[in-house]
This record gives C-alpha cells, structure tokens and sequence, in this order.
C-alpha cells in the first residue's frame, strides 16, 4: 500500500519529463486515479492499525473466521479453543483480601473483576480455577488453566516459565510495616533492627544487604498478629498483602507504612506453549484498559492503590504507546524484576553431588550456600566471623577471668568489691539482656559496624563468662589464704579453679551463636539469611548445628588439655 | 526520664511478671523432660560395656550442642505438616525453646544422676540428696537461657524489657530499664541461689559427716 506513494504527485503544469507520459492519455490517468484510492485507502488501513482497538478487533475477527472449522483441530491456539469453547478458565486465588475473595459462590476483588473484564472483551463466559502460589504457572504447563491472574509478580526467572502479559496490571512493593511513632524511615533505620518476613520473599535479601535482623515466618497472614501482641516490631511483606489491614481503623491508628522498596510488576499470564494469539489479544486488552482507565476504576471499587494504575495510564494515553507496537515498546513496558543471583562456579558439582545424594539414600539434600554466589559469600563470611566470635570469646573470658579473679581475691576492700558487685549483676543478666546492653552501649560510643557488633558481642560472652570464672579463682584464692598458703597465691588459685575456668571458657563457646541475636554476622545470622530467599532449611540448620556442635568439641578438647596443664602445675606445686 | 517514668507507672511490671512467668515455665518443662531422659543417660553411663560407650557418646554430644542453635534447628527443621501419631505436631514457641534447653538439661541431670548413684551405693543418702540443690540450679541456669525465646519472638521477660527499651528514645532511659530488668531477674536468681548454697552446705555438712562415720 505505501509502496504506491511515490506515484501521487501534486496537481500542476506538466515537466517536461512528464510530458513523455501525455501520449499514455486515459491509461495514465486511470493509473493515477487507482494510485490515489490505494493511498487513501492504505492510509486509512494504516491508521486503523496502529490502534491497539483496531489491532484487537482485527485479531478477534480472525480468529473467529477459524470457529467452528478448526475446534476439533489439534494444536490450534488457546484463543481458538477459548472461542470454540465459549468460555475462558482463569487461575485465581481464593484468598488474598482486596485482590481475590472467595465468599462461599460468591468471588470479589480487583483480579476478579478484571478476569470478568476480560471475559467481557473476548465474549466469553469466565471459568473460575482455584491456584495458589505453587500451582499458578504449573497448571498453565498442564493445560488446565488458559490464563492466571493470581498475585504474580513478573520476574526474570518466571519469565522462562510462562509468557506474562504486558502492560502489567498492577505492580507492588515490599513495605516494611510499624507502629506509628517508631523512628523508622528508610533502610537507613534498619540496620541492628529485627524484620520480621515470611520465608522465601524475594525482597529479604535487601533487608539483609542494609543490616536487618530476619525473623523468619512461614505465612505472611500471621504478621499482623505478631505486629499487634509485639513479637515483630516491624514487618516486611507486599503493599496489596497489608493494604486490608490499613483499612481497618484500628490497625490504621496504629501501624504506618514506614517506607517502600524492591518494587515489582505483577502480570497475568499464559503457558508459553500454543499460546501466542492469546498472548497477543490479552496484551492488547491490558494495553486499552490502562488507556481507558478501566483497570483505575476497578482498583477504585476494590480500595487498592492507584499511583502505578494512574501512571500508567498517563504512559499509555501517549501516541507513542498508544499504538497496536506499543506492548513491544520498551519505553511504554516495564522490564521484569531482575532476581536471578549468580551461580557459583561449582554450582553444577553441587547439583550433581544432591542428586548422586538423592539416589542412593532418598535423602533430599539441598546446599543453598553453595549455589550462589551472595549465599557462598554469606557462607564463608559467616563461618569466619564464627570462628573469630569464638576465638575472641574465649580469649576475652580468660582476660576478664583473670582480672575479675585477681580483683576479687585481693585484700583491698576497693579492688574486691567492685569485681563482686560487677560479677553478681553478670550472673543477674540474662545472656540476651547482656548482649543487647553491650551492643546499646557500643552503638552509643561507636559508629555502626561488623568490628562494632562483634566487638560488643565478644565483650558481652566474656564478661558474662569471665566473671563466672573470676569468681572460682577468687574463692580459689581465699581458701588457699585460709590454709595458710604464702606466695604464687594467684598461680596456684588458677590450677585450683581449673574445672571452672575451663567450665566457663567451653560455655563462652557454646553462646558464641546467641551473638546473632545483636546482628553479628556468625554463621547462625548468615545461614538464616541464606534460607530466608533459598530452600534447603532442614540441610542449612542441620549443618549448622554439626557445625557449632563440632567446634564447641574441640574447644571442650583444647579446654580439657588446658585443665590437665593446670592441674599439672597444681601437683607439681 | 519522663517516658521511663510514665513506662513504669503503666503497665510495665504486670507484664513483665507475666513475661517473666513464661521464663519459668520454660526452664520447668526442659527440667521435667531433662529428669527422665538424664536419669535414663545416668542408668545407661552406669550399666558398663558399650551401653556406657554409646551413652558418654550421647551425654557428650548433648553437652556439646548450644542451645541457641538447637532452637533454630528445632523451629527450622521440623516440617510445618509433620504429625505425630496421626495428629499434626507443631511446636509452640515455648516448646520450641524448653526442647532446646533439654540436651543442656538432659546431660546435667546424667551427669548430677550419676554422682548421686554413687554416693547411694556408698551409703552416703545425704550426698545422694545433694542431686536436688544440683538440679534446682539448674534450673535457675535455664530460667536464665531461655530468654534466648526473645530471638523467636516468646514473649518472657527479655523480650518485655526490649519491647519496652524500643519505646525509648532516650539511651540514658534504655540503660535505666536495662538495669532494672537486671535486679528484675537478679532477684529471684540470686536468692535461689542463696537457698541452693544454704542447702547444699547443710548437705555437705551432713555428708562429711555421715562418710566419716562411715
């Protein structure tokens, strides 16, 4: 049709190459005649379809020309089989307040309306399938849904699983979610603080990455509870997960969405497979509701937020994007959500070694830490900080051991009281209250660090069991002062008071991982973050109990050789 | 000072106690199933061959595995469908911690057992006796540890005082509440301890003089 443009020439004198074409009389004028309809009629064609209405229409209309002959035809298009069918079977979800209800027959929310609406568009009656998180994309594969409108959030990984529609017909964002006047305002606040988050979210490892403690929970419905009786103080989930809770007054006047990060598009989607016609008239549709401002007014009726709908909106009124090409502009589509984390070099070995695992015990291993590489990281650097933790506990249990020892075994009332005073408000601390003052202390005096943290941390388990000890070497002194021992009073009461030391020096070990509990970054802290965006729970903690367990054994060994040197000396002197 | 102030003529301490009495409830739940599996260890050490192998090896293991680890593992590795004879078993967060506490609670009772057996079959009943103020401390050592449930979100007495201490802006105000959680927790603590060392050195006591007249 535009190839017969350049015919069309303006109305005027003849040039005179032209007039070697006067001769053609009638022929040529017939020709021009036929060159100007096919230009308005090819104009006119054109600009029909660069609407995506006129597009859709056009799609539909062909597609019907295909019913009822092609019904019975094997690997024929969904939109086909949706067409000789009458009806569309959509994937919804049968409980996600605002978005997808199931009130006995009765469905309500924002997907619900706009599954109807689509209906509506393709002139089809509307099947309703129950999904949920883990069958959504599955039951596409299997041909049991056509299309699912399910909470879904458009990732890179998904992407190779099924075809998303585009424009997106929603988009969320993880909120972190506390009460009103609690200074949190953006990741900045987070660090030291703990989140509480369900397992698996995409978004845990930000919170992670910025310094946030992880309080793992397996459903996202009992954060509000656990907001309300504080077990979280804040929580971290998607904005349409909280948003039924912000309309109830109560929770309102309570609870504030502190701030908002890792935003993601949610797109309704089709299998990959025999899908392509479907794909493209669900486009298409998605393309006019935004326009018209339909998918607004849905989110309207529900009470669900309107700022992405009314952006977009606003980006596919443009002509630019207002075209049947506008769902392959990438100015006028959002890209999905980058989630895909770098696999280690070794990641295939480690796969191979879970399956050879798998056949010949049944055992179904899985080794998180190893695949990735921001989990190998957390890994090794949760297995070093472990292994300093313990070195520096034990060191500082010793010193304070010594100090405290010395303080409480000498005969100035000034020396001696004070280490007694220290050492009974150490044994009235709870571990967890011991670790929490030291880290408020240390967060007061210092900048907010790992060194800080561990600092803190190490402080805290030497004290706590240095003055335990101390007190066994103090006690050791007095009774060898009462048996009337004279010089290396303070040698001898160390080899007395060896069982106790070495009691202390293996229980400072053992507490070492309770240092998670104030943020150091040990190997307690690492693969609970690690398991918070991986599976493989049952493995990770597995390994981590034979890890702790392990080391505190060799400590027990290095501690009993300790002893016998000590008590070596005790008999020697 | 004032939000410290308003903090405790709320109600802080009614809380507190409430919170406080879980911490109880814990230690007594790891100590009630820490008596039967120890007493069972204890017998095990004492009966000779490779049962008293394998059960050093347990004690031993048991000794080894910290409290806090064995929580999450417990919390982590139990499947949210598991059942148990039939019923679904899931473990409150009370339970959760009070079987984390039983491996430390476990291995003291075997090891507290085991002295205990000797001192009978030695005929020394006031030595025998001494396993009560043994098991009695530990006990207070686990109303201590199992404010470790404040990391899963128990609602003791630790995790009272931190909810409070968020409250506050004011780090002087923090450190006050801190160090009335400490003489909070001191109290009970040390006159436990107190009547645990009165106990035991009139045991003692008793004991030396019931060996000598032996």
């Amino acid at each position: 049709m535009i190839a017969v443009i350049p015919t069309a020439k303006p109305e005027g004198p003849l040039r005179p190459q032209e007039r070697s074409l006067a001769p053609l009389g009638m022929t040529a004028l017939l020709f021009r005649a036929v060159a100007v309809i096919a230009l308005v009629v090819g104009l006119a064609s054109f600009a029909r379809a660069e609407t995506p209405d006129a597009a859709l229409a056009e799609l539909l209309k062909q597609a019907r020309t295909k019913v009822p002959a092609e019904c019975t035809q094997p690997h024929i298009d969904r939109l086909i089989k949706i067409l000789c069918a009458k009806k569309i079977r959509i994937g919804i979800r049968d409980y996600y307040p605002l978005f997808a209800e199931r009130k006995g027959d009765k469905r309500e929310g924002y997907e619900v309306d706009v599954a109807l609406a689509i209906g509506r568009m393709l002139g089809v009656d509307v099947d309703f399938v129950r999904v949920n998180a883990a069958n959504r994309i599955p039951l596409l594969a299997e041909d049991r849904i056509d299309l699912t409108i399910a909470t879904m959030g458009h990732n890179t990984q998904r992407d190779g699983q099924a075809r998303f529609i585009r424009p997106h017909y929603y988009r969320s964002e993880t909120t972190v979610v506390g009460p009103r006047d609690l200074p949190v305002a953006s990741m900045l606040d987070l660090p030291g603080r703990t989140v509480c988050v369900t397992v698996g979210n995409g978004s845990n490892a930000e919170l992670v990455s910025q310094g946030a403690r992880l309080m793992l929970f397996d459903e996202a419905g009992v954060l509000p509870d656990r907001l309300k009786d504080q077990t979280c103080t804040l929580a971290a989930q998607d904005d349409s997960f909280f948003a039924k809770y912000f309309t109830d007054e109560d929770f309102n006047a309570r609870y504030f969405q502190k701030f908002g990060f890792a935003q993601v598009p949610w797109g309704m989607a089709v299998a990959r497979q025999g899908s392509t016609e479907l794909a493209r008239a669900l486009d298409l549709i998605s393309q006019v509701f935004h326009r018209d401002g339909l998918f607004v007014d849905i989110g309207r009726l529900h009470n669900i937020r309107l700022g992405f709908l009314r952006q977009q909106q606003e980006v596919w009124r443009t002509p630019e994007c207002n075209t049947d090409a506008g769902t392959a502009n990438p100015k006028c589509i959002l890209p999905p959500l980058n989630t895909a984390l770098q696999p280690t070099s070794f990641a295939p070995d480690v796969n191979s070694f879970e399956q050879w695992v798998e056949d010949r015990t049944g055992i179904d291993l899985t080794l998180p830490m190893l695949k990735t590489m921001p989990a190998w990281s957390l890994f090794k650097d949760g297995v070093f900080y472990s292994l300093v933790l313990i070195a520096g506990a034990l060191a500082a249990t010793l010193a304070f051991a010594l100090v405290l020892g010395w303080a409480m075994g000498s005969r100035t009332f000034l020396l001696r009281w004070p280490a007694r005073l220290l050492t009974m408000a150490l044994q009235s601390s709870p571990i967890v209250l011991t670790l929490v003052i030291a880290a408020t202390i240390a967060h007061g005096l210092f900048a907010l660090s790992t060194e800080t943290v561990l600092g803190a941390a190490i402080a805290a388990l030497g004290l706590t069991n240095g003055a335990n000890a101390g007190q066994a070497i103090g006690e050791a002194m007095w009774s060898l002062r009462a048996e009337g021992a004279q010089g290396g009073l303070f040698g001898r009461a160390l080899s007395r008071a060896s069982t106790q030391i070495v009691a202390f020096l293996v229980n400072a070990a053992k507490g070492t991982p309770i240092a998670s509990f104030i943020g150091a970054p040990e190997l307690l802290s690492s693969l609970t973050d690690i398991t918070s965006f991986s599976s493989g729970r049952i493995t990770t903690y597995s390994i981590l109990l034979i890890f702790y367990t392990s080391v505190v054994m060799v400590v027990v060994w290095l501690c009993g050789r300790l002893k016998h040197t000590l008590e070596h000396r005790q008999a020697a002197a | 000072m004032n939000e410290l102030r308003e903090l405790l003529s709320s109600d802080f301490l009614p809380r507190f106690l409430a919170g406080m009495a879980v911490n109880f409830e814990i230690a007594a739940i790891a100590l009630v199933i820490g008596l039967v599996l120890g007493l069972l260890l204890a017998a095990g050490r004492l009966s000779g061959g490779l049962v008293t192998a394998v059960t050093v090896s347990i004690i031993s293991l048991m000794r080894a595995a910290p409290t806090f680890v064995v929580m999450f593992f417990l919390l982590n590795a139990i499947p949210r469908d598991a059942t148990l004879f039939g019923s679904p078993f899931v473990l409150s967060g009370v339970m959760t911690v009070a079987l984390s506490l039983v491996p430390y609670s476990a291995a003291y009772v075997a090891d507290a057992g085991v002295d205990s057996i000797r001192h009978l079959r030695a005929g020394a009943t006031h030595g025998a006796f001494l396993f009560l103020p043994n098991v009695t401390r530990a006990f207070f050592v686990m109303v201590m540890s199992s404010s470790a449930g404040a990391a899963i979100g128990v609602t003791e007495g630790i995790t009272v005082i931190l909810r409070q201490a968020e409250q506050l802006p004011s780090f002087d105000d923090r450190l006050v509440l801190f160090a009335l959680g400490i003489v909070l927790f001191g109290i009970p603590l040390q006159a436990g301890f107190m009547l645990m060392s009165l106990f035991q050195r009139r045991f003692g006591r008793s004991t030396v003089e019931e060996e000598a007249s032996a």
